[in-house]
């Protein structure tokens, strides 16, 4: 009955996907509507696969770089902030309405004012990952640090825990879910940052390549972009839903 | 049995700042506690007897009064370096969900900075004290209630308290599951020879385990200390048919019932 669900839960989404993608073609058959504006799916991932290795690889790989560093600075730095906010309440007080206001922020307005000081580089586009993403990653981890049943704090105090061993053997542990929270949102915010941030920088990276594309009318790599795009994001929130998996097993 | 005294709580008081009330948990508590004995604290909920254990534990501070312990006097509550004479059980097994049954007992050794083979070889017989030996690597999620507080138990045991402190222990449990552990913790305290406090609200369970009863009021004080001279032999499934027993048990409820209104 179990198996059957968990199977139920692959399956289900991937034939809604199949119905939407069927109606589109059909759509697109039917009504004759011009290619450059909606192309048929199958011309979409035909065009993709000739042309991804020739025009797309080498931006892909910028952006690769682009979110993955930037996620991997904001990932210790947002952790590491929220340990460090969550010793007083005063201080957890004061920055949770200031995060709260980054991670609303878009923060590809920073592109321009940043080229102005680095100038075209890459170094730009991961500071805009990183302050995109270290906001959610703090917000959600500071959640869960602060958050610890009192009767689990008592069992600590009554063996005399000091302050670091509390942490890490109460603390940190007892936050995970909520790290795991802001660690999957973050790998979303990254991308959605990395993608802005190229198209506000254009001349490379895939975002850039989006504006291009619908700038020269073909609209087929347009999308096809954008299914890459859409990929990676898939991919990473994936990888990081599978540790949470493995390290979070005490939740169902 | 030789009475030798463990500790002794002398004019203990408990205050609660509420703003600009103070709200007086405990007053002027005396209580001496023997090496060995099985106290237990009966009292109706909101009176304090939750806050006195967890002042005899050192989790909380008195506001006024000393605890005596070794011929020492602690005027601020029980130090640091005497926490390791108390074993705590919570009223939620209050176990860590990410350590497996076995790691949940380690965490006590770890805080304690208790290491060797002589403690690794403790973790395995508490388990089997409480008859867990096959669930050492279990998380407590795939436990049942019972199982969760016997861990509980276990981990209080680990690094060989002298005192364990017992709070409403068997209160999340079912009826029948809650019969069993009192019957366990009876055999415990016979097998380990600990000194053991417990706060109860069933008149029964404090009859079956203890060897003496305090009676808390509304207001934070003992009332009544009777002791319980049911013979340890007719402490088994038949005690409902003992005569001291159903003569204490009626004693005590009507003082229970007398507190109450």
């Amino acid at each position: 009955m179990k198996g059957n669900k968990k199977w139920l839960n692959i399956v289900s989404p991937v034939i809604l996907l199949i119905v939407i993608l069927v109606c589109w073609e059909l759509y697109v058959a039917v009504s004759g509507i011009d290619a450059r504006i909606l192309p048929a799916p199958h011309v979409i991932l035909s065009k993709l696969g000739e042309r991804f290795m020739r025009d797309l690889s080498g931006d892909f790989l910028y952006t690769i770089q682009v979110i993955l560093i930037g996620y991997c600075i904001s990932i210790p730095s947002g952790i590491l902030l929220a340990a460090l906010c969550s010793q007083s309440k005063l201080v957890t007080k004061a920055i949770t309405p200031v995060l709260i206001l980054m991670v609303v922020i878009p923060m590809l307005t920073l592109v321009p004012i940043l080229q102005l000081w680095y100038g075209y580089v890459m170094k730009v586009r991961i500071i805009v990952v990183i302050c995109q993403a270290v906001p959610i990653i703090c917000l959600n981890t500071l959640r869960g640090f602060t958050k610890v049943e009192t009767a689990k704090r008592e069992l600590f105090r009554s063996m005399g825990a000091g302050r670091f061993k509390t942490f890490v053997k109460l603390i940190f542990p007892n936050a995970l879910p909520q790290v795991f929270v802001g660690l999957k949102l973050g790998c979303i915010f990254s991308t959605i940052a990395a993608m802005s941030a190229d198209l506000a920088a254009s001349n490379e990276g895939l975002g850039s390549r989006i504006s291009v594309y619908s700038g020269m009318l073909m609209t087929d790599m347009a999308y096809g972009t954008i299914i890459v795009v859409a990929l990676i994001g898939i991919v990473l929130f994936m990888i990081v839903a599978y540790i949470e998996k493995k390290v979070v097993i005490w939740i169902k | 049995m030789k009475m030798k005294e463990l500790m002794r709580l002398q004019g203990i008081c408990k205050v609660f700042d509420k703003g600009l009330d103070e709200l007086v948990c405990l007053d002027d508590i005396n209580l001496t506690i023997q090496e060995g004995e099985y106290v237990c604290i009966l009292g109706p909920s909101g009176c304090g007897k939750s806050t006195l254990l967890k002042i005899i534990g050192g989790i909380e501070k008195p506001t006024l009064g000393s605890i005596v312990m070794d011929e020492e006097v602690f005027e601020d509550g029980i130090p640091k370096s005497h926490l390791k004479d108390f074993g705590f059980v919570f009223q939620q097994h209050n176990l860590l969900e990410w350590r497996t049954v076995q790691k949940n007992l380690r965490l006590n050794l770890e805080i304690f900075r208790l290491k060797g083979s002589v403690w690794e070889k403790r973790v395995e017989e508490m388990l089997e004290i409480v008859g867990l030996q096959d669930y050492a690597n279990i998380y407590p999620h795939e436990l049942s209630g019972g199982m969760k507080q016997r861990t509980g138990i276990a981990r209080a045991l680990v690094h060989d308290p002298k005192v364990l402190i017992m709070d409403q222990p068997f209160g999340a449990l079912d009826a029948i599951t809650r019969n069993m552990l009192s019957y366990e913790m009876l055999d415990i305290w016979k097998k380990t020879q600990k000194t053991m406090i417990m706060v109860t609200n069933s008149v029964e369970e404090a009859l079956l385990v203890s060897s003496r009863i305090l009676v808390m009021n509304k207001k934070g004080e003992f009332i009544s200390k009777i002791v319980n001279d049911v013979p340890l032999k007719a402490r088994d499934e038949k005690i409902a048919y003992n005569d001291r027993y159903n003569e204490l048990r009626k004693k005590l409820d009507d003082i229970v019932h007398e507190i109450q209104e």
